[in-house]
């Protein structure tokens, strides 16, 4: 379409815009109409003027205007979400950061007031640049990931989005396998690390994989085997600074008893859960419980001064493994002491 | 060593639209062109010499040495069948072996070989790396339909290549495309668009233009090897369906896609090809990092603005005034799509 240059040529091109009759039916009057589309603009005049009334009577916040305003901004987020269309652009690996930034109202939520998480080290994450998250893996579904997630843009004085790496199998699950796309994650192959590195991301990985998510309650805090080292020849590749994440917490929520590994085979899952409520409650057992969460940033273990031949070199890297697995479970350790109970 | 120009080239499968937009733009560029396939092309070119041949037919080993040929463009590979059947293989690997020992012959003249091949060779799977690169090609993978065809056409190539040092083997794995005739660009083009339940895989397109560009780059540079050739960034499908302005309607099941391959072709009388159904699934998107370093050159479109592309020709078929070269082939455009539509209401009647 090639605009017209002159006014002349607009006037004479131009046609009279078509007079839209009403829509026929019954409409409201217009004084409701115009209340309906203020109400919310009213609703939120009331709660704070009631709020500043309770805290003259009581000394003290009643009604907390930021938590209200954060659900409002929610509700507004999805609707924009849904008004969007197609005209978004998603990168390459299918990650839409406002899709998910339209969710972190939510998880901030649960990260201060469901799990009551004290995150320590955050500094550690760099500000700009790639680096690698090793966290440990726990809870049968992956909220420590999500947790993490949530402290590096709640606490880091630059809020960074992190990409994690799933294990592939979640990408053949219907819905997992587009919102953890939309969210950010990626397969968990060396190809992909390497390519999110090179693009200067926080990637995050659980080596334990699916062995730490799906392990007993019995077995609970201790670190399973951390794969063949991989992430470590990676890191070396990418000249990535390894920052190794102790989580407590995530273990609780879903207090696994059982496996029931027929149906898991049948559902095409890595396990199927017994917990004290899934499945005997149905959803309602999918609710984890509200235990208290730490989640520590350790310092970045360098490896910018190994050569790229290190990353071959098995003894290296599976000594720079275990170093970083130490980290963890020391970690996991304290962190438990510092803990007063499971719920508290 | 001087470097080699070519000089006299071979066409196959000109009367596809990109053969056919390939001979336009290599015309002005090349001595001599000639180009072979069984059907009509769709547009008379001067430059170009039509020959009648099938690819699956020793005749072409005759053309080549006859006509002294110096570089073969292999375009009558089919990477993206509308069904899966028996004449994709027989295209595919039967037709390639041919021209492979066409241009394999003991003295032959052939210095330079380039085969147009598809992103299907990838398949597409859960447990992909999110970029396939050229080196990616998974041998172990239970293929079906057209990767395994691509698999075993590209095993053969390469064997080729390995025994002739002598010619350049250049092969190209193109994108999908949306141009009007593609599977996918039908698939997306419908009213209502039947989507696997809880899939929305990326797409990465790659448009005609773009194409077309690619081989004859190939043709006229000195680029031996494998090459993915696709658009920038990637289109979510339902992004895609959007663009269309279609409906996405999340009916088919999400797992098991071969029972509801065989329903959609009882109930529906819609055969979904296997790569489609995969892709729509898993959707596959390519590194085209080497392609770019070599040639110097990316595609013009990215896979947004071919889906954009799409649905711009949806909304109005332009036809431009044709200058007056145009014109004759206009007219036998028109002609053949008249005819064609009268054959295909005398096969209804």
């Amino acid at each position: 379409m090639i605009a017209e240059s002159t006014r002349e040529e607009r006037r004479r091109n131009s046609r009279k815009a078509e007079i839209v009759a009403p829509r026929p039916g019954f409409r409201l009057p217009k004084p409701v109409r115009r209340l309906q589309r203020q109400a919310p603009m009213y609703a939120l005049q009331a709660v704070s003027a009631l709020s500043v009334r309770l805290r003259e009577l009581a000394g003290r916040d009643v009604i907390d205007l930021d938590r209200i305003m954060e659900v409002v901004q929610f509700i507004y987020q999805q609707r924009e979400l849904a008004h969007r269309g197609p005209n978004y652009a998603v990168d390459d690996f299918g990650f839409d950061p406002q899709f998910t930034e339209s969710f972190l109202g939510v998880f901030k939520a649960l990260y201060r007031d469901y799990w009551r998480v004290e995150t320590t080290g955050v500094e550690h994450v760099p500000a700009t640049g790639r680096a690698l998250l090793v966290a440990n893996h726990a809870g049968v579904l992956p909220w420590d990931g999500t947790m993490i997630k949530t402290a590096v843009f709640a606490e880091h004085s630059h809020p960074r989005h992190i990409r994690a790496l799933v294990a592939s199998q979640f990408m053949g699950m219907p819905v997992m396998s587009w919102f953890l796309r939309r969210t950010g994650q990626a397969v968990g192959h060396p190809d992909d690390t390497r390519r999110l590195l090179e693009r200067d991301e926080l990637v995050l990985v659980f080596p334990e994989g699916t062995r730490g998510t799906g392990k007993g309650f019995k077995d609970r805090y201790r670190l399973r085997r951390f794969g063949r080292g991989g992430f470590v020849s990676t890191a070396i590749r990418a000249q990535a600074p390894i920052i190794p994440i102790s989580v407590v917490g995530s273990e609780e929520i879903y207090p696994m008893l059982g496996d029931l590994s027929p149906l898991a085979r049948l559902f095409g899952l890595p396990y199927f859960p017994v917990t004290p409520f899934w499945p005997w409650l149905g959803p309602l057992g999918m609710i984890p419980l509200p235990s208290k969460w730490r989640i520590q940033f350790h310092p970045p273990v360098e490896v910018a001064h190994l050569p790229a031949k290190a990353a071959e070199d098995q003894h290296l890297v599976m000594a720079l493994a275990d170093d970083v697995r130490d980290t963890i479970q020391r970690g996991v350790y304290d962190n438990l002491k510092l803990r007063r109970g499971v719920f508290l | 060593m001087t470097p080699f120009t070519p000089h006299r080239v071979l066409l196959t499968g000109v009367s596809n639209p990109l053969g056919a937009e390939v001979a336009r733009r290599l015309a002005p560029q090349v001595p001599m062109l000639f180009g072979c396939d069984v059907a009509d092309p769709v547009s008379a070119l001067e430059e170009m010499d039509f020959v009648h041949a099938d690819t699956r037919l020793s005749v072409i080993g005759k053309l080549v040495r006859q006509l002294h040929i110096d570089t073969v463009v292999h375009l009558a590979v089919m990477v993206d069948p509308a069904h899966d059947d028996r004449s994709v293989h027989e295209t595919d690997v039967i037709g390639t072996m041919n021209v492979l020992v066409g241009c394999a012959a003991p003295s032959s003249p052939v210095r330079r070989l380039i085969v147009k091949s598809g992103q299907a060779i990838y398949g597409a799977g859960p447990n992909d790396p999110s970029f396939f690169s050229e080196d990616m090609t998974n041998w172990d993978r239970i293929a079906t339909g057209v990767t395994r065809d691509l698999l075993e056409m590209e095993q053969l190539v390469s064997e080729f290549a390995l025994r002739n040092e002598l010619c350049g083997v250049t092969v190209l794995r193109l994108g999908l495309r949306v141009s009007e005739d593609t599977s996918l660009a039908r698939y997306l083009s419908l009213p209502i668009v039947p989507t696997f339940t809880g899939f929305d895989p990326r797409l990465q397109l790659l448009h005609e233009d773009d194409a077309a560009d690619a081989v004859v780059r190939a043709v006229v540079g000195d680029h031996a090897g494998v090459f993915n050739v696709a658009g920038d960034g990637v289109v979510l499908l339902s992004q895609a369906i959007g663009i269309m302005g279609g409906t996405a309607a999340p009916v088919l099941p999400p797992y098991g896609r071969w029972v509801s391959r065989l329903a959609l072709r009882m109930i529906a009388g819609v055969d979904m090809p296997a790569h489609l159904a995969d892709i729509i699934s898993f959707g596959s998107v390519m590194d085209c990092s080497r392609l770019e370093s070599a040639f110097g050159w990316r595609p013009v479109y990215s896979s947004r603005e071919a889906m954009d592309a799409l649905a711009l020709g949806k909304q109005a078929e332009l036809i431009e005034a044709p200058s007056p070269p145009q014109e004759y082939e206009l007219q036998v455009y028109l002609q053949q799509r008249r005819r064609r539509q009268h054959q295909l209401t005398a096969s209804r009647n």
